[in-house]
């Protein structure tokens, strides 16, 4: 067990080490955070109306329902280009090889290169969310920050399975990423990102209510804004763990049978 | 009789057609049909280097990726101290150190220090030792003013040797270097297997399995060559050995004597 911590530590330390090199990112990143809180907050006073925020499930603003449908996308995205991506980059660096003949696991190593993308992720919602409260009057008085930790880690764990899944796809094929072009076309329309589900049509509705982004959403939406306590986020965790339970475990699976198939066809190393 | 550091038995390994277009993505389910190695048997014994030699294609890669966990055979065993490639292959990697031959394979944008501290962590050595080791083969291989470098502004030459350091830094049995000098010009090519013949194999505590299609480097490297066309053994011996059943007095003649004329891009005679 500390064996596997320390694993996963060096990771986490390797990938802080190669972005302290790049340490204009961080400053650009605030920046390019500030310019996108800001563009939401103006189309949302454009659309404002009180009949709109109404019918939000929080009530409150359309600028604090929009910007957490949008950092939480973000999230998303980072759970499933994590995993995909850290192994494109291995390949295309040549330190793939190198770390399969390592004495270290092929699951500590995936999840170990996903740490740091995961706490980075973290940090620019952190930013986000800043800068919403700091100048544009984002809510953040009432959160519940133990749900929304909690929440957080849900989400992670439900989609980090989908995001195993792509990096299965791309160790066969090479290229692409259908589980979160899916996912994430269906979720922009029927999630609740940016408008709430309750104004779709009842099949769409449907839809949202088998795609586990809905709940992350909703929980997120109320641990964040409405205070509700991890007792009241208790049935949409649940769903997000119930699907985690289920993925993680035959994402592994797929992952192992996908490397198996590659070290048979020789094919590992193919960009 | 000690057991064989390497030991390889009956090995077979088909691949898939390669396909391209469409069909390329039912590549990675078709049946393996082309062979890369065609039941290959062979041992090398504890300290002792032996050269696979061949030209493009022969299966010398195929070997060492089977070696090194990097690929499922066939059919047939290989086995690192004792401990099967496929169905043991951590106690493998725990034996052995590779060498891919290439200037990549770093963190470009990571110190060497830093390299190497992270792949000693993943090879289960404590800080305090991988810093141990770290500076003594920083010595070994005169790295001292490359180490705390970032990777990208090194040599490849400097690169190879701190590969070179990565694969014993954990003190492994046995060394799989797939075509060491592949990526180093003449002088850096010879520099590199001088230190190599110097720093690791006078010491005798590592075996040594390299694939080369370089005459020179065979001749001062290897105790035994393994020569190897189309995925089967023609032959494993001694260079003298080897001139004498074949009647010739040069490598390039043994080699010409035994794969006769070949197809394959012509090996490569480069100058000391």
């Amino acid at each position: 067990m500390i064996r596997t911590l320390r694993e996963l530590w060096v990771f986490f330390w390797r990938d802080l080490s190669i972005a302290r090199t790049y340490r204009t990112v961080f400053v650009l990143e605030a920046v390019e955070a500030l310019f996108g809180v800001a563009m939401f907050f103006y189309v949302a006073r454009f659309v404002d109306s009180p009949q709109l925020s109404s019918s939000l499930p929080q009530g409150g603003s359309y600028f604090a329902f929009s910007l957490i449908g949008f950092v939480f996308l973000d999230y998303l995205n980072a759970a499933m280009d994590t995993f995909d991506q850290s192994l494109a980059e291995a390949r295309d660096s040549g330190t793939l090889e190198h770390l399969l003949v390592t004495q270290t696991s092929l699951p500590v190593i995936l999840a170990g290169s996903a740490i740091y993308p995961f706490v980075s992720t973290t940090f620019r919602i952190a930013v986000y969310l800043a800068w919403g409260a700091l100048l544009f009057g984002f809510p953040l008085h009432d959160a519940n920050w133990a749900a929304v930790a909690a929440v957080l880690l849900a989400t992670l764990l439900a989609f980090s399975g989908l995001g195993i899944l792509s990096a299965s796809y791309v160790l066969l094929f090479k290229r692409g990423n259908p589980a979160k072009w899916f996912l994430l076309g269906v979720s922009s329309v029927a999630g609740g990102m940016l408008f709430p589900v309750s104004v779709l049509p009842d099949w769409l509705q449907l839809v949202a209510k088998l795609n586990p982004v809905t709940y992350a959403l909703e929980a997120m939406r109320a641990a964040l804004l409405g205070g509700a306590g991890l007792h009241a986020v208790l049935q949409p965790l649940l769903v997000l763990i119930l699907f985690a339970a289920g993925l993680l475990p035959l994402s592994m699976a797929v992952f192992a049978w996908a490397l198996r198939r590659t070290k048979t066809t020789g094919t590992m190393m193919h960009r | 009789m000690p057991e064989a550091a390497i030991s390889v038995a009956a090995l077979e390994k088909f691949f898939p057609p390669a396909r391209t277009g469409l069909r390329a993505l039912l590549q990675p389910f078709e049946k393996p049909s082309v062979v890369a190695l065609a039941g290959l048997s062979f041992e090398v014994r504890p300290g002792e280097a032996l050269a696979l030699l061949g030209a493009n294609g022969a299966g010398k890669s195929t070997l060492l990726r089977i070696l090194a966990t990097l690929l499922l055979p066939t059919s047939g065993r290989a086995q690192i101290a004792g401990h099967d490639a496929v169905l043991e292959p951590r106690a493998v990697r725990r034996q052995l150190g590779y060498h891919a031959g290439s200037d990549i394979g770093f963190y470009a944008r990571l110190t060497g220090r830093e390299n190497l501290r992270f792949f000693g962590s993943l090879n289960h050595l404590s800080k305090a030792s991988a810093a141990q080791r770290i500076d003594l083969l920083v010595q070994q291989f005169h790295l001292e003013e490359a180490l705390d470098r970032q990777v990208r502004t090194l040599s490849s030459g400097t690169v190879q040797r701190l590969s070179l350091a990565r694969a014993l830094l954990h003190e492994p049995r046995v060394l799989l270097l797939d075509e060491p000098t592949r990526s180093l010009d003449a002088i850096a090519a010879s520099e590199f297997r001088r230190f190599l013949k110097s720093e690791v194999l006078r010491r005798g505590h590592t075996s040594l399995l390299f694939a080369s299609h370089t005459l020179p480097e065979v001749e001062q490297l290897a105790d035994r060559i393994a020569v190897i066309d189309a995925g089967r053994l023609l032959a494993c011996d001694t260079l003298a050995a080897l001139k004498r059943t074949t009647g010739t007095a040069t490598l390039e003649g043994v080699f010409m004597s035994l794969t006769g004329p070949t197809p394959h891009v012509p090996l490569e005679d480069a100058p000391e």
